[in-house]
């Protein structure tokens, strides 16, 4: 026995114990394997025309229904997006436009500090000024009143020095015949006036 | 002391040297004195200081004046001295030295030099006044070492001033 014979033995046992039909080499005989029975495809066909008809007659509207639903949770999604792109585009402006305020409320500081501290500078300058000003006629002031008190304290010394000096010598020189003359040149001038 | 006690005193010591007949003797001796008692703290302190009894200055007064004034004198400056007037005495004296001269028309000129004057210094320096002002006048001579030499003669408002003081002081005030 070959190897062919042996598989076709087998295969007669096998049929027997599974009761299924073989041919006269011991093949077993079944069906198409790609065809139906034509009994099974008029009911299968009739079997899936229902099956299609219930499915159409109410699945499909929950199936479009659900489509619907989801493609208008999706819309508002998309809407949903849509809004929060508008509103971060329209936060986002207002952020450009808060940094563009913050920038132009720094610069305004800057600019108004900078014009305080100018001014502050030049007040500061212009009472520095003055300071020195007033600090310089004081000292010439002071300098001019102390050449002049000591001019006048110099002057009244030495006019004291030589009061005395003139009285003493005045005195001292003032002789009887002097006397006599001063009192007789006065009455002579005196009795010669009108 | 006001005015009108100033005059008040004045005219009761006129009246008294005038009643006496020795007013123009008193007058001048009044005078001299004043003019001493102006220039002598000393006089003035003692004849002006209530601490001192009346009687006390009275006794200076006389002890001052005794045998070199008339008594009538003495007696007139011890009684203003008494009485507390002392301090006013110049100008008592120089109220009735004015009232004594304008009795008799005068004006009083007080004439102020280092040394005495001689009589007849006086007299022509009276003339010259009186030549100078047009007013008759009644001289009285103060020697006042301060004038250093020279005159100054006051009459009423008018001076009169040739003393060696005053140049000084001038030259003094150019320096």
């Amino acid at each position: 026995m070959n190897v062919l014979g042996i598989i076709a033995t087998a295969g007669r046992f096998v049929a027997e114990e599974e009761h299924l039909v073989t041919d006269s080499d011991g093949n077993i005989v079944t069906h198409s394997p790609w065809l139906p029975e034509t009994a099974e495809i008029i009911w299968g066909g009739l079997a899936s025309l229902i099956i299609f008809y219930a499915l159409y007659k109410f699945g499909w509207p929950q199936m479009k229904k659900s489509f619907n639903a989801r493609t208008e949770r999706i819309q508002k999604e998309l809407d949903g997006a849509a809004a929060d792109k508008a509103a971060a585009a329209t936060e986002a402006q207002g952020i450009r436009q808060a940094k563009g305020d913050i920038a132009a409320e720094r610069d305004r500081i800057m600019a108004e500090a900078k014009a305080q501290a100018e001014s502050i500078l030049a007040d500061g300058r212009a009472r520095l000024v003055t300071e020195v000003q007033e600090l310089e006629a004081k000292s010439a002031a002071e300098i001019e009143a102390s050449r002049s008190r000591v001019g006048d304290e110099l002057r009244a010394e030495i006019s004291r020095l030589s009061s005395a000096a003139v009285d003493h010598v005045v005195s001292g020189s003032l002789d009887d015949a002097t006397q006599q003359e001063l009192i007789e040149n006065f009455i002579a001038r005196v009795g010669a006036a009108q | 002391m006001s005015d009108n006690r100033i005059e008040g005193y004045a005219r009761a010591l006129f009246e008294i040297a005038r009643a006496e007949g020795t007013l123009d003797e008193v007058e001048d001796e009044l005078f001299r004195f004043a003019r001493s008692y102006e220039s002598s703290d000393a006089l003035r302190n003692a004849l002006t200081d209530e601490q001192i009894p009346a009687g006390k200055r009275q006794a200076i007064v006389e002890d001052l004046l005794g045998g070199k004034a008339t008594s009538t004198t003495t007696q007139l400056v011890s009684m203003v001295v008494g009485s507390g007037r002392g301090r006013d005495l110049p100008a008592i004296i120089d109220k009735l030295v004015a009232r004594a001269s304008s009795a008799k028309n005068l004006e009083v000129a007080e004439v102020r030099t280092a040394v005495p004057l001689t009589s007849d210094q006086q007299d022509r320096l009276a003339a010259a006044i009186v030549n100078a002002t047009g007013k008759q006048v009644n001289l009285k001579v103060v020697v006042d070492p301060s004038v250093i030499g020279g005159v100054v003669a006051t009459v009423g408002d008018t001076v009169i001033d040739g003393s060696v003081r005053t140049r000084i002081d001038q030259l003094k005030s150019r320096l």
